[in-house]
């Protein structure tokens, strides 16, 4: 299945990974939610790899989805990260 | 055309290739370090080319009709990633050491089959989830239909804890843990303080050394808090907690040269916060009517717990696998690439044997019959069980090397020293005659199947000697050589179908003594492999006191 194939479902889950992503990004750095835009970069806020692996544990298992121990190494923002875990939602 | 599986287990260290054809049946599968004699075989290629070569043959493998596709045990190079080995509990060199094994046996999986002809580019190689090939192997053994499977074990994909569903031989993960967390480790890190090497393998010396302890309930306390078991999952507690914890337990530390004891009750209270996180991790695994538990990855080694979990923790039946640790994923890659290729779901039904391995060469078997340089040998074709129990029954101890080797670390009955288990001292007989083994740790004892409720509490089968189970107090004198210090043994469970001549064997001994227990210890000495050819074999009759050699069924004896 492709994104384009179920555009509602991603369009239902994309506010909500996202809404996930940067509530545990915010606590992970000590940060306030609004700090955290999809266009800010992981590194740049000071995401450790070692809080990046456990929030794709969080990830995986709140939405059921599978990541790759690799996906969020490739992935610079927050929101093409969020992306990518939607994509994998629906593919 | 036929096509077989190649599946290889490519952790760098303990390698070990399988073989499964295109029925999906295993018919091949042996650890590296049987073939070289050289334990654990760090960073030897699985696909070691000599090994491969006659693992093919055995198998029948023709390379101008066949078709050899190559699986691995992980789908990637752990050193890609971009995430610091962590050294909360062992150095972080051994973790950098172990990834630079895993990225050399990923990189150059399947290149023998360059060497031998068989592929003119690299071949393609299926890579598979690390716990999935543990999860795989472990239910393709079982017999069982439905099960929780978990994985535990020192190191997996993202964690060291996976949980998978197994429903009609299908296997789904239900969840997996992420980060560092592991029990593995947290055991090898104990195992360095009791003053052992997990690199040598040594946690079965810490197992053993904490029948002799007492569990310290403030050190207990301590070690429960360095990791967190969250719905399962598994994670090292906050630095500050590690670290002091590790200052705490470091005063109960041994040095290598000290008195063993020295460590018992580290041992004994190390294993007790094991059970307890393993109590924490299955306590979230029982979600369904499902009240079967198949345990694999390292961990499941650990034969005491896994004694303690039937009937304890909502699972009637427990089941683990010959060989749980990273040499048995071999297995589960083999599996899950013919699961790929034909495009099957179920994971095909086994028997459980856990004799895959090599046979005695005949060739080297004939030739002996031409002259044995001073050995005595005897043709004992349809009397070798009477003649063995014979032999123990006088008090002799004995090396077997029948059929095909056992896969997994324990000796099976068919890559066995045998002895008699009513003498106290034979413990100590063995050990100063043949192994060379520390006094304290124990010796298995053999019983069959279908009595195993006779002389054990908490009967249960245990055909790959998996379980550790306490011995019915009246029968503890009976058979001191193989009851541990605390009233335990960690016994093998046979039966005609799956071990005729060791089941013959128990019962020629009880006709002739009344007492139906034998006591099998692992035909090797201390530090080497268990032994792997007709010369191997041998070479331990004339430079150890064992009285003699079954090789088939022919009785060497000096």
């Amino acid at each position: 299945m492709t994104e384009t194939e179920t555009p509602a479902a991603s369009a239902a889950s994309a506010p909500d990974v996202l809404a996930f992503v940067r509530d545990q990004l915010a606590a992970r750095l000590n940060l306030p939610v609004d700090q955290i835009e999809p266009g800010s970069d992981l590194i740049g806020l000071g995401l450790q790899s070692i809080d990046a692996v456990m929030m794709c544990g969080e990830v995986e298992d709140h939405f059921k989805v599978e990541l790759d121990p690799s996906t969020i190494f490739e992935h610079e923002t927050v929101g093409s990260f969020v992306d990518e875990v939607v994509r994998r939602l629906n593919g | 055309m036929a096509t077989f599986y190649l599946g290889l287990s490519t952790s760098g260290h303990d390698p070990a290739l399988a073989l499964v054809d295109g029925a999906g049946k295993l018919v091949f599968a042996e650890a590296s370090e049987r073939f070289l004699q050289d334990k654990r075989a760090w960073g030897i290629a699985p696909d070691h080319v000599p090994h491969l070569e006659r693992a093919l043959a055995a198998v029948g493998f023709d390379a101008g009709r066949d078709r050899l596709r190559v699986a691995s045990s992980w789908p990637l190079v752990k050193g890609d990633l971009p995430v610091q080995v962590s050294n909360a509990m062992l150095p972080a060199s051994d973790g950098l050491w172990l990834r630079s094994l895993q990225a050399q046996a990923q990189a150059n999986a399947g290149a023998s089959l360059l060497r031998l002809g068989l592929a003119s580019e690299m071949p393609e190689v299926l890579r598979f989830d690390h716990h999935l090939c543990h999860a795989a192997a472990a239910c393709y053994q079982s017999p069982l239909q439905d099960a929780d499977c978990l994985v535990v074990d020192g190191e997996g994909e993202v964690g060291a804890v996976s949980l998978f569903d197994l429903r009609g031989r299908v296997l789904k993960r239900r969840w997996r843990s992420w980060g560092p967390g592991s029990l593995g480790t947290f055991y090898a890190w104990l195992t360095m303080l009791c003053g052992f090497d997990w690199r040598l393998g040594e946690e079965w010396k810490v197992m053993g050394l904490a029948a002799y302890g007492r569990v310290l309930p403030d050190l207990q306390a301590a070690l429960q808090t360095m990791l967190v078991v969250d719905r399962g999952r598994l994670r090292f507690a906050d630095a500050a907690t590690v670290a002091s914890v590790r200052a705490a337990a470091e005063r109960h530390a041994r040095p290598p040269e000290a008195p063993l004891m020295q460590a018992a009750d580290l041992a004994a209270t190390g294993q007790a916060a094991y059970g307890h996180y393993l109590d924490l991790i299955l306590q979230s695994c029982r979600a369904e009517d499902v009240p079967a538990l198949v345990l694999t990855g390292g961990c499941a080694l650990n034969s005491s717990y896994n004694g303690t979990v039937a009937g304890r923790m909502g699972y009637d039946q427990v089941f683990v696998p010959s060989a749980p640790a990273d040499d048995g994923n071999a297995v589960g890659a083999a599996v899950l690439a013919f699961l790929r290729d034909t495009g099957a779901d179920a994971i095909p039904d086994s028997d459980g044997s856990p004799y895959l391995g090599s046979s005695a060469a005949p060739r080297t078997l004939a030739k002996l019959q031409q002259g044995l340089g001073g050995l005595k040998a005897t043709d004992v074709t349809g009397q070798a069980a009477e003649a063995v129990a014979a032999r123990l029954e006088d008090g002799q101890i004995l090396g077997v090397m029948r059929g095909r080797a056992e896969f997994g670390p324990r000796a099976l009955g068919n890559r066995s020293i045998l002895a008699d288990p009513r003498p106290a001292e034979m413990k100590d007989r063995i050990n100063r005659l043949v192994k060379g083994r520390e006094p304290y740790r124990p010796f298995a004892p053999v019983v069959l199947a279908d009595a195993v409720g006779d002389w054990f509490d908490r009967p249960q089968p245990s055909p790959y000697m998996s379980f550790t189970l306490p011995w019915q107090s009246r029968h503890r004198d009976r058979v001191p050589a193989v009851v541990h210090e605390d009233g335990t043994g960690r016994l093998q469970t046979v039966d005609r179908a799956t071990a005729p001549w060791m089941t013959d064997l128990v019962q020629a001994f009880d006709r002739k003594t009344g007492t139906g227990v034998v006591l099998n210890t692992s035909f090797n000495i201390m530090g080497k492999p268990i032994v792997h050819s007709v010369e191997d074999a041998l070479a331990m009759l004339v430079t150890s006191g064992l009285d003699a050699v079954l090789i088939e069924d022919l009785l060497i004896e000096k």
